[in-house]
């Protein structure tokens, strides 16, 4: 009975270690593509400085650029924290310049002409549904549609099918943070009219200052109000030029002035900061807004996603990372 | 029959005419050593298969075996589906362990000398099942339609395409055609649920004919506790209860804990993918690299095929009646060659594919 009780002793010990090869497996399975891990944290962080930071891990997301960043590289710090209803990204990358012109107006004296300048961005795309090969192409498939496709120009952004939804974080320097937000949209199916791009459900965006015959700025600030983030003009803070005396050489105005978003499009807030030659941009949202335009994030699930950087640049011209995965620690 | 209003109440037993089968099990009785906890590989297999059985069952209400829609449909399952996570979980988690305890089981059966007449073909029937069961998940990892197993199919029809005179047949019944898609897939889940299923019954019935004719084997001991015997219903039939809702609830708590994995969508033009192998098939993995060109047939068919041959005809060929390990050495020691030549082997893969970086 002694011998029978040690033989029972030892094949469960075989059992226990046959247990933990399994598991060690899955773990070395699941270390396949860069992932960003979303750590547990009890409170949600105040901003980019909450010491709630320093329990994220942080992963060097590399970028390729593409246009005329061709043959650039360049990496964003990502870091990922979640409570039980929202999740926080923090990104920091280098940058020389702070870019946040969007074209804004500058009057010469006698005529009002556009500064030279874009702005920074950075954006990105999680699946709502699934978009075929977008986890294994990555923006390949979405965000660069080939020349010569339908639509190409207006719908860069797209998929191939209306079942296929992208959810895209879009953070933009001028055109949304000084509204303290990223832009909420999502993109479809590419049409033969319109591109795939669309604006989540309610208000946002930003809204054009010129006026009828676009040779100058039809709006300026509302008195009471103040300029918000890096000088830019809010949309809400406005009122109409009435005499265009009172401007001088020199003056500048927002072009392009940020709506306050509001509805499914005003999900995603942003706390950010350009200091010592690098941003750092804090993005969160709920995890599940419960909006059919957004991604709805369950913790026990691996999420794939692609990043794009902009610096002082348009559409086409960015760097882009390969697709990523999200998973969400414990 | 009611004295006071003259009814008389047939049961549900009787309406069933399982009055017969309840009477012989109620006075069955089997050793009493037959489920105790050194002896629980047998009933902790059929408890395990019973969960798969039944989450399998679970799982198919959900799955929709088309390629548009397999992968979405086990998503859906897995993270939306009120315990549909526990559920793939059990059925995940559920296999490896199936194999694990089967590797033990067989390993037990061995060491005691359990393939010794009179039970010889209680062996055989279990290296007949303990061969069949790789088939399962060979068509289970499909299913999810995820890169690994896409890809872990594509490597594993090519090892069966290089099998001599019939890979080609065989590869061209698994997949219906020259790819991997719809027909592959709608054939996969077939075999998956209907055929692989019933066939595995059928070896388990003739495994249990096996044993009952026979008898369990001979423990080391010299007591005579094996000589006792127990009512099957309800002594062993409990104990093997109890072991059942043991098993589901660690494997529930473990699928809870651990979600079953799910890798990316299935992308047939991502060749640059490349599928680890399973931890129970590295050992054979490592000889298909080892052997190329030419000699892959010997990797590929010949030393697994003669391993397996081994096994089948071990009782034929060790037929002494020496049951104590200690007294067989011959035989212990040419089974500790093999079993040490598959474990580095399985190093050897191990290191191979799970300590670098995957691409």
């Amino acid at each position: 009975m002694r011998k029978q009780k040690k033989f029972g002793f030892f094949i469960c010990l075989i059992l226990i270690f046959g247990i933990l090869i399994i598991f060690y497996s899955q773990v070395a399975i699941a270390a396949a593509k860069q992932s960003v891990t979303a750590t547990k944290v009890k409170n949600a962080p105040a901003g980019y400085d909450d010491p709630a930071w320093q329990k994220a891990t942080a992963v060097n997301v590399h970028f390729e650029g593409k246009e005329i960043f061709t043959g650039k590289k360049t990496s964003v710090t990502t870091k990922a924290v979640y409570t039980d209803q929202e999740i926080y990204f923090l990104f920091t990358w280098d940058d020389a310049t702070k870019s946040v012109t969007k074209g804004a107006w500058l009057y010469d004296g006698q005529n009002w002409s556009h500064q030279k300048g874009n702005e920074d961005r950075i954006s990105l795309l999680f699946e709502i549904n699934r978009i075929n090969k977008f986890a294994t192409k990555g923006c390949a498939v979405v965000c660069h549609v080939p020349e010569g496709s339908a639509n190409a120009k207006d719908g860069k952004f797209g998929t191939k099918s209306a079942a296929e939804k992208g959810d895209l974080w879009h953070w933009k320097a001028a055109r949304s943070d000084p509204a303290g937000f990223a832009d909420d949209t999502w993109v479809t199916v590419i049409s033969e009219k319109k591109g795939g791009r669309k604006g989540d459900a309610g208000k946002g965006g930003d809204t054009k200052n010129m006026t009828e015959d676009k040779s100058m700025p039809k709006y300026m600030l509302a008195p009471g109000n103040k300029l918000a983030k890096n000088d830019i003009l809010l949309a809400s803070h406005i009122s109409e030029i009435k005499d265009y005396s009172v401007f001088k050489a020199g003056d500048m105005l927002t072009y392009r002035m940020p709506k306050m978003p509001e509805g499914s499009r005003a999900d995603i807030k942003a706390v950010t900061r350009y200091a010592n030659g690098s941003w750092t941009v804090m993005l969160y949202r709920q995890l599940d807004t419960s909006h059919d335009d957004d991604v709805a994030f369950n913790p026990r699930k691996k999420y794939n996603f692609a990043m794009a950087l902009f610096d002082d640049s348009g559409d086409e011209d960015s760097y882009d990372s390969e697709v990523l995965s999200l998973q969400f620690g414990r | 029959m009611n004295r006071a209003t003259g009814i008389s109440h047939v049961t549900l037993i009787e309406y069933l005419s399982l009055e017969r089968i309840v009477k012989r099990l109620s006075v069955l009785t089997v050793p009493a050593d037959a489920l105790t906890w050194h002896r629980f590989f047998g009933a902790l297999l059929l408890s395990l298969l019973v969960l798969l059985f039944l989450s399998g069952a679970f799982m198919a209400f959900y799955y929709s075996p088309a390629l548009g829609s397999a992968y979405d449909s086990v998503d859906y399952a897995l993270f939306s589906l009120p315990f549909g996570g526990i559920i793939k979980g059990v059925h995940h988690y559920g296999w490896n362990l199936f194999l694990i305890v089967l590797g033990a089981h067989l390993v037990r059966a061995f060491v005691v000398s359990a393939y010794k007449p009179p039970r010889q073909m209680i062996w055989v029937s279990g290296v007949m099942i303990l061969l069949f069961v790789p088939l399962f998940i060979i068509t289970g990892d499909l299913l999810t339609w995820d890169q690994k197993g896409f890809w872990s199919t594509q490597v594993r029809l090519s090892i069966i395409g290089s099998i001599p005179f019939i890979g080609d047949l065989l590869v061209r019944l698994f997949q219906g055609g020259p790819l991997t898609g719809i027909v592959a897939l709608t054939r996969f889940y077939v075999l998956h649920i209907l055929f692989l299923p019933g066939l595995l019954a059928f070896l388990i019935l003739i495994h249990f004919h096996f044993i009952k004719n026979n008898g369990l084997s001979y423990s080391f001991s010299s007591d005579n506790y094996s000589t006792k015997t127990v009512r099957f219903f309800p002594v062993i039939f409990n104990r093997w209860l109890i072991l059942f809702m043991g098993i589901t609830l660690v494997l529930g708590l473990i699928s809870w804990y651990w979600p079953a994995p799910l890798g990316d969508p299935a992308d047939p033009t991502d060749s640059s993918y490349v599928p680890r192998p399973e931890w129970w098939v590295l050992f054979l993995n490592q000889l298909v690299t080892i052997f190329t060109g030419s000699f892959s047939v010997v990797g590929s068919v010949i030393i697994p095929g003669g391993l397996a041959g081994l096994l089948i005809v071990l009782p034929f060929i060790d037929s002494s009646p020496e049951r104590h390990p200690v007294r067989r050495k011959r035989v212990m020691l040419c089974a500790a060659i093999i079993a040490i030549a598959i474990l580095a082997l399985s190093i050897m893969g191990y290191l191979e594919h799970f300590s670098t970086p995957h691409v």
